[in-house]
């Protein structure tokens, strides 16, 4: 399939902040691909170099197989819907979702349908002849995409469309622009900073941290398998479990050892090659893999803690759970909550060592995993 | 009780100051209705037969209608020359952010500060030099450039309230930069518009200094009409003062009675916009 997009070790420098340093992205058509970021990771930056609205300062950007260097943001003939909405507040509803239509010259009567099928799309068609100041954030935002929409092109941009609208609103919006992005079969790239928009919208992830994309892959991949540190910690909700972490030698076998327990280590075949005899770096593993248990079980790292604090989210329930001064974060179903209860005065967690991926500190790459735990 | 009863005092009190503040300018406009005598006459005459005499003199005696005309057009060119350039000025300070912006704006202002005393001899001396004296395109570019400063504060204020996001889903779709100023921005700071095109018409239609200095018979606007037809053979031309202060005045206090909001975005440079 070819690409619709493509950076080529894209750099972006302001005065004396640097941005983005040597981004490399492949976006191919048809994908849903998702930017994912902390908020100030340069997002909407690499969106707007990709856009024209600014060069950058280094590397080129590959727009359907050719260069975009000098193409101007109208040539470049992309969809867009903007964070905050931008809807034109002396325009109706109506106007706002035409614009994109009467910049290209299209046609009054072929403008009229576009823009009522559109509407219908994104159930708004009540709101037409009203005004931006007349109608609520979630219709807002619902018109934003209706204008991004309708100009019928193969690419679109949303950047971060669902910041600042309630839950509900988002869940619903998140399942319309699937259905939106399935139906078009055109390329969506999505910017956002928030880890379950991307679980459930993404095909493909990038995460961007350090002005770099750290890692490229799909939701499913990058979750369970994550191959840097950064995504290990920016993906996921709850967020991840990341402890400082050393290693060494032991018997002749590498060796993990963090502040609350240790465990035998399978190196991973880098570019790097295996990592020295001792050196250093993170473990991170998910919250998901904590278990709380009174026994012991073979295989299987086990470490006193206490429960610091408990948020019950209705279908599951996160609990922080604190050993020496390490505060770790555990995921309950609700309805092994019962199970909680009853080891709730002996508390000891159990992690399988498999779980747990090491990461180097120089690069944040993941370099390892826990191995089958050994009980001497 | 008490409470109610100080509340009312304090009414009492700002009505007073307030009618003390407001008596002049009463006086001079119900002098406009009187006789000379009647003007002068001590103590001051509240009830009277209004007469007509002075304005229709005025119209028939003197070039009113060319003060009147020299003041409408001055004022309304140079404001809406510096509404345009200010406007261009002001996106490019809001958008572009050229090095030394701040600096820059700050100088901008500064010139408004500088008393019109101070520059009226160089500003003289350089009109005299490009023969300037008395022609309409020297006095309207003096005022349009003293106007410039506080529109583009104000402007700017109301840009930068503008989402860039606005300027780049336009530039996407294709528009032009022309396209954002004229169609995306300027109908979002119309009140920065209304409120500089205001705030500079008091100014130029109250201007006196440099009409004096560097206008002539041509150019005279009402103010230096009214200082230069003060006297007559027989002392002060009160009728004539007081009919004149009227038509000077009545536009601009309509003006400031029907966009009294735009001047409260005036005075806190474009700082507050909720109200507009």
């Amino acid at each position: 399939m070819a690409n619709a997009v493509e950076f080529r070790n894209i750099s972006k420098s302001y005065r004396r902040r640097t941005v983005l340093d040597g981004v490399n992205l492949t976006i191919e058509k048809g994908d849903f691909a998702v930017i994912y970021g902390l908020p100030a990771a340069g997002k909407s930056v690499l969106m707007r170099l990709l856009m024209g609205l600014e060069k950058p300062t280094q590397g080129e950007i590959r727009l359907r197989g050719s260069d975009a260097s000098r193409m101007e943001p109208g040539e470049r003939n992309i969809g867009y819907v903007p964070q905050s909405f931008a809807l034109y507040p002396h325009l109706t509803v109506y106007d706002n979702i035409a614009y994109p239509l009467k910049m290209k010259r299209v046609q009054a009567n072929q403008i009229r349908s576009i823009v009522t099928e559109a509407a219908q799309l994104l159930k708004i068609e009540g709101l037409l002849e009203k005004r931006p100041d007349q109608i609520s954030g979630g219709q807002k935002q619902r018109v934003a995409i209706a204008r991004g929409i309708v100009k019928q092109t193969d690419i679109y941009i949303l950047d971060d469309p669902l910041a600042g609208l309630d839950f509900k609103l988002r869940e619903q919006l998140v399942d319309d622009l699937k259905q939106l992005q399935e139906r078009f079969g055109s390329t969506f790239i999505y910017t956002t900073s928030d880890p379950l928009e991307t679980m459930s919208l993404a095909k493909h992830v990038a995460v961007l941290d350090g002005g770099r994309i750290v890692e490229h892959g799909t939701p499913e991949q990058l979750y369970a398998s994550p191959a840097h540190v950064s995504t290990m910690r920016l993906l996921g909700f709850p967020p991840a479990n990341v402890l400082e972490a050393s290693w060494y030698e032991k018997d002749g076998r590498p060796w993990c050892k963090t502040a609350l327990f240790e465990f035998p280590v399978q190196w991973e075949k880098g570019e790097g090659g295996l990592p020295g005899k001792t050196g250093e770096g993170f473990i991170g593993f998910r919250p998901e893999s904590i278990e709380i248990s009174a026994e012991e079980r073979d295989g299987l790292i086990r470490f006193p803690c206490r429960f610091a604090l408990r948020e019950d989210l209705g279908g599951e329930e996160i609990v922080y759970i604190e050993s020496g001064s390490t505060v770790l974060t555990m995921v309950v179903r609700h309805d092994e909550r019962e199970t909680l209860a009853n080891v709730a005065n002996v508390k000891h967690a159990l992690i399988d060592p498999s779980n747990l991926y090491i990461f180097d500190r120089r690069d944040g790459r993941r370099i390892g995993k826990g191995a089958a735990y050994v009980v001497n | 009780m008490a409470k109610s009863v100080r509340q009312s005092l304090y009414y009492v009190l700002l009505w007073l100051i307030s009618i003390a503040f407001f008596l002049p300018v009463l006086w001079i406009f119900l002098a406009a209705f009187k006789t000379k005598e009647q003007i002068l006459a001590i103590p001051p005459k509240w009830i009277f037969t209004p007469t007509f005499e002075n304005i229709s003199n005025m119209f028939s005696g003197m070039n009113f209608e060319k003060y009147a005309v020299n003041s409408v057009i001055i004022s309304l060119s140079a404001v809406v020359i510096a509404i345009i350039v200010s406007f261009f000025a002001s996106y490019s300070f809001s958008r572009y952010k050229p090095k030394g912006t701040d600096f820059l704006m700050f100088l901008l202002l500064s010139m408004r500060m500088v008393p019109g005393a101070a520059v009226v001899v160089p500003i003289y001396l350089m009109y005299t030099a490009l023969g300037w004296k008395d022609t309409y395109y020297g006095i309207i570019l003096l005022y349009a450039m003293f106007s410039i400063p506080f529109s583009v504060w104000i402007l700017k204020g109301f840009i930068d309230g503008v989402s860039l996001r606005y300027d780049e889903t336009a530039l996407v779709n294709g528009g032009s930069r022309m396209h954002v100023m004229f169609r995306v921005i300027l109908p979002q700071v119309k009140p920065g518009l209304v409120a500089a095109f205001i705030f500079n018409i008091i100014f130029v239609w109250n201007e006196f200094l440099f009409n004096f200095i560097i206008g002539g018979k041509k150019v005279t606007t009402i103010p230096v009409a009214l200082a230069t037809g003060l006297y007559k053979t027989h002392g002060v031309d009160w009728t004539f003062i007081a009919s004149l202060s009227l038509v000077y005045m009545l536009p601009l206090i309509l003006m400031i009675y029907f966009f009294q909001r735009y001047l409260l975005v005036g005075m806190t440079f474009g700082t507050v916009r909720g109200e507009v």
